[in-house]
Formats: structure tokens, sequence, C-alpha cells
């Protein structure tokens, strides 16, 4: 079997989310097919901007194929775009054009994926929002599996996305929240689907100590692992933990672990190490006493994961519904949503022992039941089959919708994607 | 932190959270909601604001800027006067205007001056509401800054005095926290004091009779240099002697008295022996004065003169007491020595 993995970025230093997820699923894939990866040239997903070379490299044995973009990204007219689209009755085109302005646009690549569309049997398309999900989909929607990595931002109220989310042969959902969200906007439930989310490499024996030394860090502490950024919740998290130090566990430190795009207080408490590779990470995790999610969307948290598996509870932000949906299932971590929630939550699980070994314990078995690589394999092993199946039987899927006609496209009565965001349903899925 | 009794397979994290939050809502009190907010807000503040514990006209001043009248704007008399074909014709030139009339029909010919003019009236007229609507907003700004310093005033005296009250509050509540603790320790004092009053059976609860006050010359005698032998020496009980009354066993010196309540005091309570109430009287007194507390309620005499030996002898030890403790060996001094 001859598989592709489209993504929008591509490298061993690439950190970004759906980014590692792609790298992830590639290498792991790699065991049990002839695995292709498509991507672009670009390294900053801001811009665009072409970084690396064209062509052909291995990363990880797993042989990448880098195509230019057309051109980089202007964020003021992205920015307009958005506005337009999510504020505004608009347009099919308009939304087209939100979709190009978004990028990154590389034609060489869709290229590519027509000329070999017979050579792949199947090609995963990472995150459903940019332009090579939308156009490789339509373009050989019979072998499309996404894997959407959606979370609750306005996109998913676009016309374009439930197109998508109806079009493909297959769904990789990162969360039952996820899947919801989805099927709620598009009513795809005819389309083959699993809950699957992402496995991780843990280190056999990480040595906390070993950070600790490494770090001068004495004391317990609470660590944030991720880009020190706004919309991940960092800087609510510094102001919850500062108004609450006096009633807060003595000594506990936030220690910070990524890069910075937020100005970080300067407090004896607060501690921030930069971005750290992934030993020294595992090795922070075994230091700690917990881990703490601050974002607000979160498609799934990798790291959250890893906490888990390494017997670390985590405090999330209860406002993002996958966070609270994932501590509640796990039974593993807490929550918070105000600063007298941040801090009865924090003191119960530094204080309380009880609470703290069964979160512990909890949290390894969650990881080793839903999380573990076999596992995570086994499902797309199985989704792959069930698709294999289908086509044997003739079953290929209804494919993407026709887009509207030429006026049709032009008309502007598409409701604001915030106000179709607005009627989604919102909270942790319990069951 | 209250500990969390939790088995692993039943940690339902909601129920956690539940939890958690009761505790957050009995700490702080029950939050308002949306409506008792809104009705917070919309409270007069003159019903709360005393007008001079603030400043002494900052209310009345506030109520005087809200309470202007504006006068109805008048527009010039030139902005007032429209606009009409005598207007768009007209100059003190004569020959011009007579020149201008005759050829009116012609410049008629290729438009119609009239509809211009019309329109341009009606602009002038619409200058002049605008006008007014600049005039009269330019007054409500003006009004505005005015009251915008008075609000301003009016913060920074709230500020103030909250602060001044927080302060107070914070106060109050280390006095409360002073007087209460001091209250529970005169309780515990009290209580502790009441198990200890003996009562003879038959005799009921008699009271010592009143004592004068020591006089301030009555200091005890200097202490002699501590022996051994008078700490190790057991204390002798003595008979009261035969042949003194009651009245003279008890009307020894009230200096003496004095002397040996006022060490009792010293030795923290401690009782009297039995020994030195036969001395003062045969029977021996109740006791019903925090002095007297210390000793131990009926028992055997023997065994209450033992103790008192030890306690005697454990205040021999002591150089600021050791020169009245003869006295309290049982062997009271002669009156006629004093």
């Amino acid at each position: 079997m001859k598989l592709a993995v489209v993504v929008q970025r591509y490298g061993a230093d690439i950190n970004g989310g759906a980014e590692l997820h792609a790298r992830y699923v590639a290498e792991h894939l790699s065991r049990h097919a002839a695995v292709d990866v498509l991507t672009t040239c670009a390294r900053d997903y801001v811009t665009w901007r072409d970084d690396f070379p064209a062509g052909t490299e291995i990363v990880n044995d797993v042989p990448v194929r880098r195509f230019r973009v057309d051109q980089p990204r202007d964020p003021h007219v992205f920015g307009r775009w958005s506005e337009h689209v999510f504020n505004h009755s608009h347009s099919f085109l308009d939304e087209l054009k939100w979709l190009s302005a978004e990028g990154p646009k590389s034609t060489s690549l869709l290229r590519h994926l027509h000329s070999a569309d017979a050579g792949y049997d199947y090609v995963f398309f990472f995150s459903y929002r940019y332009y090579h999900s939308y156009h490789g989909t339509k373009a050989m929607p019979s072998r499309a599996i996404l894997v959407p990595t959606a979370e609750r931002d306005e996109a998913i109220g676009l016309a374009l996305s439930p197109r998508i989310f109806r079009g493909v042969r297959a769904l990789m959902y990162n969360s039952p929240e996820e899947k919801r969200l989805i099927q709620s906007v598009s009513n795809n439930h005819e389309v083959p689907a699993v809950v699957v989310g992402i496995g991780s490499d843990i280190p056999p024996r990480p040595q906390g100590e070993r950070f600790r030394q490494k770090y001068g860090i004495e004391g317990r502490f609470a660590l944030y692992v991720g880009r020190i950024d706004q919309n991940k919740g960092c800087k609510e998290l510094f102001t919850f933990f500062l108004r609450g130090l006096d009633a807060l566990p003595k000594g506990l430190q936030l220690v910070l672990i990524g890069k910075e795009m937020l100005p970080i207080p300067d407090h004896p408490r607060i501690r921030h190490l930069g971005f750290l590779d992934d030993q020294d990470k595992f090795d922070a995790l075994a230091a700690s006493d917990l881990l703490l999610m601050p974002s607000y969307y979160e498609s799934l948290s990798m790291v959250a994961l890893e906490a888990w598996a390494l017997g670390k509870p985590v405090l999330a932000n209860g406002k993002c519904e996958v966070l609270r949906g994932q501590c509640v299932r796990s039974r593993a971590g807490l929550y918070y949503e105000t600063q007298a929630e941040f801090v009865e939550t924090l003191r119960a699980i530094s204080e309380s022992r009880g609470l703290n070994a069964a979160f512990s314990a909890n949290g390894r078995e969650f990881f080793q039941r839903h999380y573990a690589w076999p596992v995570i394999e086994q499902k797309y092993l199985d989704i792959l089959a069930q698709v294999k199946e289908q086509d044997a039987r003739g079953i290929s899927g209804s494919g993407m919708e026709p887009e509207p006609g030429w006026f049709a496209r032009r008309r502007k009565d598409l409701r604001p994607a915030n106000v179709v965001l607005a009627d989604l349903p919102f909270g942790p899925v319990l069951n | 932190m209250a500990d969390f009794n939790i088995r692993t397979d039943a940690v339902d994290v909601e129920q956690i959270m539940r939890q958690i939050r009761a505790r957050i809502e009995s700490k702080r009190g029950v939050d308002y909601t949306e409506q008792q907010i809104q009705e917070l807000a919309n409270v007069k503040l003159e019903r709360f604001l005393n007008p001079k514990g603030v400043r002494s006209d900052l209310v009345d001043q506030f109520r005087r800027v809200r309470d202007v009248k504006l006068e109805p704007f008048q527009l010039e008399p030139e902005l007032r006067t429209g606009f009409d074909a005598e207007m768009l014709y007209g100059t003190h030139r004569g020959i011009l205007r007579a020149i201008r009339r005759l050829l009116n029909p012609i410049l008629k010919l290729f438009f119609n001056p009239n509809t211009l003019i019309h329109a341009v009236h009606k602009q002038s007229g619409v200058n002049a509401l605008f006008e007014a609507q600049f005039q009269f907003l330019r007054h409500k700004a003006q009004q505005r800054d005015e009251v915008d310093v008075l609000y301003y005033e009016l913060v920074h005296n709230l500020v103030l005095e909250l602060t001044r009250i927080g302060i107070e509050n914070r106060n109050l509540k280390m006095r409360l926290e002073s007087l209460s603790s001091r209250m529970d320790f005169d309780e515990r004092r009290a209580r502790a004091l009441e198990g200890v009053v003996q009562y003879r059976p038959g005799t009921g609860p008699a009271r010592e009779p009143q004592q004068p006050r020591p006089r301030s010359d009555e200091r005890p005698a200097p202490p002699p240099p501590p022996s051994a032998s008078a700490a190790t020496q057991p204390v002798q009980v003595q008979p009261a002697q035969p042949g003194t009354t009651a009245e003279e066993q008890t009307g020894e010196s009230n200096t003496a008295r004095r002397r040996r309540r006022r060490r009792r005091g010293r030795r923290g309570g401690r009782s009297r022996t039995p020994g030195e109430a036969i001395a003062g009287g045969g029977a021996p007194t109740d006791v019903a004065s925090p002095e007297d507390s210390g000793t131990p309620p009926h028992g055997d005499p023997t065994a209450d003169a033992a103790s008192n030996d030890t306690s005697d002898a454990d205040f021999d030890d002591d150089p600021a007491g050791a020169g009245d403790d003869r006295d309290d060996s049982g062997e009271e001094p002669d009156p006629s020595a004093q």
C-alpha cells in the first residue's frame, strides 16, 4: 500500500501541533506501508515563506517532497478577508478568496497530487482549514482521508468546511468533542470515522533529578510546556498565578518551557527555560508536580497526554472543551475557569496525596489504553482496511459536492462564520 | 486543604469540581447574580454618600452642574438669511444688474436657474441647522468636561475613603481577635478556679473576712542566707496553744496575715497548710479566694502537710521569700514581737 501524508509544513525541528502530529503519523505508518510526505518549503506559519529547498529529502527515514509556495501570505490581506467572512454576510467566492489568502497556496503540490493520483492508494490530509486540504480533497475525494485537527474557531463556521467534512472517505478525529463539533456543522455521520488522537514516544526512565541539577531548580513546581503566547492562555495563567501567590502551596514555582511570544513577568517564582529538547522536556515532566494547560483552543493536547503517561496530573483551562473533556474522561486532572478555581484546584492537586496518587494511576492507565502507539497505529490500519473493503465493494464515497455556479457563488447569502459557530454545541463530551 | 480520600477507580472529576466550587462559595459567600449587580449599579449614589464626609460642596456642585439649563440657540442673523434669485443676480452696479436681467431669458435657455436657487436655499437652511446642532453639542461637551472633573474628584475621594475604611476594618479585626483571645483566657481561668473551690460539708460557702489592702510600707523582711537544713527540715505541725481564744488566734497582727497572703500570691496560689489553719483558729477556713486555689480538696491532713512540706522546701530555695518562710512553717510568730 502506498500512502501520502499532506501537511502545510514538515520537518524534524517543526513543532506545531498539526505538523508534529503529521510527522509522528507518517513515521509510524511507514512501518506498515510506503509513505511519502508532501509539503511546502515553508517554515514560518505566518507568511509561508519558502525556507526549505524544493525537492525530496529524507527525514527520519521518511521521504519528504517539498513544493514551492506560489506566494507568501500577506497577513493584512488575510486579516481583512478573515474579518469579512467571519463577521459579515458573504458569498462563496469570498470564502474561496479567504482560503487563497490564508494559503499556503502551492499549485505545484496540487499538480503532483493529480499526476501521482494513481500512485497513492490513500492520502492523509492534515488540517482541514488550509488550501491544500480543500483543493486536494476536491481533486481526489475517493482517496482522501482527513485528519481535521479542528478547534472551536471561526473557520469551522465557513461554508467550505462542511463540504470537506462530507467529501472525504474517512475522518480521523482527535477527540470526541472535535467529532461532535464537525458532525454538528456538517452532518457527516455516514462518513467512516474514528476518534484516534496521537501517541507519543515516552522514554522509559525520565530523570527528574537530572533536570533539576541541569537547570538549578529546587522545590516543587507546576510546569507549562508550549508556545508562551496570549492565544495559549499564558497571560491569564500569569495573572492567576501571581494574584493567587498567597493562597498557593508554599514554595510552588511556575516553570515555563517554550518559545517566548509574550512578556513573562519577572518574579522569583516564575522560571522560563526557553525551548528544550525532548529529553529535557520529559525530565522536566518527571520532576514536576503537575502540568498546566491554560490554552482556550486545543484539538488535542499532546503534552497533556505525555504528562499522563508519566503519571503527572494536569490542570487545564475549563473553557477549552477538549481539555476539560480529556480531564473528565481520563479522571487524571482538574480544570479551572476562574481565579478562585485556579487556586483551589492547584492546591487540591498539590496538597492532597490521595487525589494526586489517584490521578497519577488514572493518567498512566488512560494513556496506555487510548494513546499508546500500538493502539494508534491499529486504529489507522483499521480505518484503511475499512475504506479498502468499501473500495472492493465499489463504495467509494459521495465525493465533494460541486461548487456553486458563477452567479450563485457571488450571492452574499452566507451567514457570518461567527454566527454559525455560536449555534454549535459546546462543552465536554462525557459519555 | 482537606485531603480527598478517593479510590483510583472511583475518581469523579466533575464531583471533585463541585466540591471545590462549594468550598470556594463557602469561603467568599454567594456570588452576585447579574440581576443583583444591575440593582446595585442602579442605586443612587446620594443614598450612601454623605456630602459632609467627602467634601463640603462636592455633591451640591455636582447637582448644580447637572441642573444647568441650556439656553435655546439663537442663529446668527446673517445665517438666518435665505438664498434667493436676488442674491444670485444682485449687484451694486446698476448697469450690470440691468444687463443681467436683460440676458436672463437667454440664460434660462441653457438651464433652469430656479432649481439651482432652490437647492442652494435649502442648503443654507441645512447649514443653519447643523450650526445649531454643533453649538448645542459644544455646550454639552463643555458641561461634560466640568462633570468629568467632579467625577474624578468623587472617585478619588471614594477611593481614599475606601482605603481608610479598609485600614480601620483591619485594625478592628485585630482588636477583636485580641479581645476574644483575652476573653477566652479569662473564661478558662474562671473555669479552672471554679473547679478547685473547696466546699466543706455542712458549712456552706463561707467568705473569708475581707482584708484591708496591704500598705505599701509593709514589705517582707530581708531574706536570710539560704540554709540547707531549713530546706530539708521537716515541718512540724503544732496544735493551737491552750489558753488562747479564737479571737486571739485570729487576732494576730494583720501585718503577718497580709505578709502570708502576699507570699502565697507570689507562690502562685499555693495552699495554706492544715497546720497553719489549725494554728490560726482550730477549724480550717474554707478557701474562696484565688490565692488559696492550689489547696487539694479535702483529703488526709497529713498528706496535705507532707505535700506542703515539699512546697515549703521549694519555697525556701527562693531567696526572695526565704525570710518569710519561718512564718509559713506553722509556727506563728508572737504578735508582741511585731
